[in-house]
């Protein structure tokens, strides 16, 4: 039996706040996940997961993905590593190399 | 993409199995002997940009976004998608030269039989950077300049960016790397194009990709500056034109068309008038075995924190998170509505799409288009510019499954 024991808590929005989307196809159907939609407030969620989804679904749930808490069997998909951070410019060294294309 | 150097003037190229499923015609060693299976697979490996571009779809800037993918992460994506047979990764940002592990993560993705490929804005391309890409495997560098200097510059949010491109264009080209233009058309820029084309093919450039504006990220807002349809038009038979002249005079450049499949049945249409009856046929068949509009299907996007999104503009929407489960697996569940009604999208297709005859070549263009304008998935894209009398009327050339005979 599984434990749920690995947590993925990575974020999965950067430009706005992102929000699970569950959507019934009939009332006799499961509630299914479908993704994320990104949006700055539930009302643009709303409004977002309709229009993506009102053809289809009798029922949308919405889920803050940051109240969403993920935990698997198996450790997360993709291996646990460092931070992407450690792996990007600074923004101070990315300025200083922009246009030193001469300089090679 | 639509090679209007391949269809209008024979031009092989590398991508024509993937492309067209005619590997056994060309001349030019192949990316692929079959028609694609899997989808192109666009990674934004960062959110963080040295440009601060109008129309960028990833509404990328200078700081990077929280839980951007470790370089541990980066390549166990990049086994996820060769165990998935993706036969392409195109490095995308963000400007990807910010990630310092750029040439391992391109060189691990060429281990794995991944044909990794590169979108840049060019300006972080030094001598020592371009071969350190070369040496990691790189197989292709696609640096955008959208207009004359002071129009990208304008547009790129960086007085020099225009030089700074091209001087990175010709260290790639320097260091042996196959390296091409991108250009986004809109109406700010679309008096450039030739120029750009001319004065690029000096510095030794023979790769040209003209992007229509999708409407995602930044590109939303900036919808009005989008061309009318008839300055698309305009625009796209200019991009013929000039490929048949170049193709005249011994240059052999080659030309392609993104993000606008009404692209292809104008190509026909425009074949038909200037080319032959016959070449207009050879075009249709190859257009309809490419297979219109990728959204979905052909082409797929994974951003800086692992979402899975439909195409690389459509950022606003997530299938899943590959943190949670493989590519492969979010890609094939077609459990989800909208992913099983997009991939038979013929059957929603509204308006002047669903008896458009070209639907087979175009399939309805971009979705994501006629969602931001009309509100409605399968509503006509608004930048479809093709005329009444040319979308009406029997399918063209018959059923398209007859095999191809010169008229």
């Amino acid at each position: 039996m599984g434990e749920f024991d690995n947590e993925v808590d990575a974020p999965r929005g950067a430009t706005s706040r992102e929000w699970e989307v569950f959507v019934r196809e009939a009332t006799a159907d499961p509630l299914t996940h479908v993704g994320s939609v990104s949006a700055p407030s539930e009302d643009v969620a709303r409004e977002q997961a309709a229009s993506l989804f009102g053809r289809t679904a009798v029922a949308l749930w919405l889920c803050p993905a940051d109240e969403t808490r993920r935990y698997q069997t198996e450790a997360a998909t993709l291996g646990a590593g460092a931070s992407g951070e450690e792996a990007t410019m600074s923004v101070a060294e990315m300025q200083s190399e922009t246009l030193r294309g001469e300089d090679g | 993409m639509i090679s209007v150097s391949k269809l209008l003037c024979d031009l092989d190229a590398e991508g024509d199995g993937l492309r067209y499923d005619a590997a056994d015609e060309s001349t030019k060693r192949q990316i692929r002997d079959e028609k694609q299976r899997r989808p192109v697979v666009v990674w934004n490996v960062t959110k963080q940009c040295n440009l601060y571009c109008d129309h960028c779809y990833a509404a990328a800037d200078t700081e990077i976004a929280d839980g951007e993918l470790s370089t541990a992460e980066g390549k166990a994506l990049l086994d996820d998608l060769a165990d998935y047979g993706a036969p392409v990764v195109l490095f995308s940002g963000g400007e990807p030269l910010v990630r310092n592990d750029l040439e391992e993560l391109i060189a691990y993705a060429n281990d794995v039989g991944v044909r990794p490929v590169l979108s840049t804005n060019g300006t972080l391309i030094t001598a020592e950077r371009a071969e350190s890409l070369k040496a990691a495997g790189l197989k292709y560098a696609g640096v955008s300049v959208d207009g004359l200097p002071e129009r990208n510059d304008d547009f790129r949010g960086l007085e020099g960016a225009f030089e700074g491109a091209v001087r990175g264009i010709e260290n790639c080209l320097d260091a042996g790397l196959k390296t091409g233009l991108r250009y986004t058309i809109t109406e700010r820029n679309a008096a450039d194009l030739e120029g750009v084309v001319d004065l690029l093919t000096d510095v030794g450039v023979d790769r040209f990709c003209f992007y229509h504006l999708d409407y995602g990220g930044r590109g939303t807002e900036i919808v009005d500056a989008d061309l009318t349809p008839a300055d698309r038009r305009t625009a796209v038979k200019r991009v013929c034109d000039m490929t048949r002249e170049y193709h005249d005079d011994g240059e052999e450049i080659e030309t392609l068309l993104v993000g606008n499949y009404a692209d292809a049945a104008y190509l026909v249409e425009y074949a038909r008038e200037h080319v032959g009856e016959a070449q207009a046929r050879r075009v249709y068949e190859y257009l309809r075995v490419n297979g219109g509009d990728p959204t979905g299907e052909r082409v797929a996007d994974v951003d800086y924190q692992g979402n899975v999104h439909l195409t690389q503009f459509w950022q606003g929407y997530s299938l899943g998170n590959v943190r949670d489960r493989p590519f492969g697996d979010i890609w094939e569940d077609e459990s989800n509505p909208l992913l099983r009604a997009l991939r038979n999208r013929d059957d929603h297709l509204s308006g002047k799409c669903a008896d458009c005859r070209y639907a087979g070549v175009c399939r309805g263009a971009s979705r994501l288009r006629a969602l931001t304008v009309e509100d409605d998935l399968f509503a006509p894209d608004p930048q479809c510019y093709l005329e009444d009398s040319e979308i009406e009327g029997p399918t063209p050339f018959g059923a398209g499954d007859e095999p191809m005979s010169a008229d």
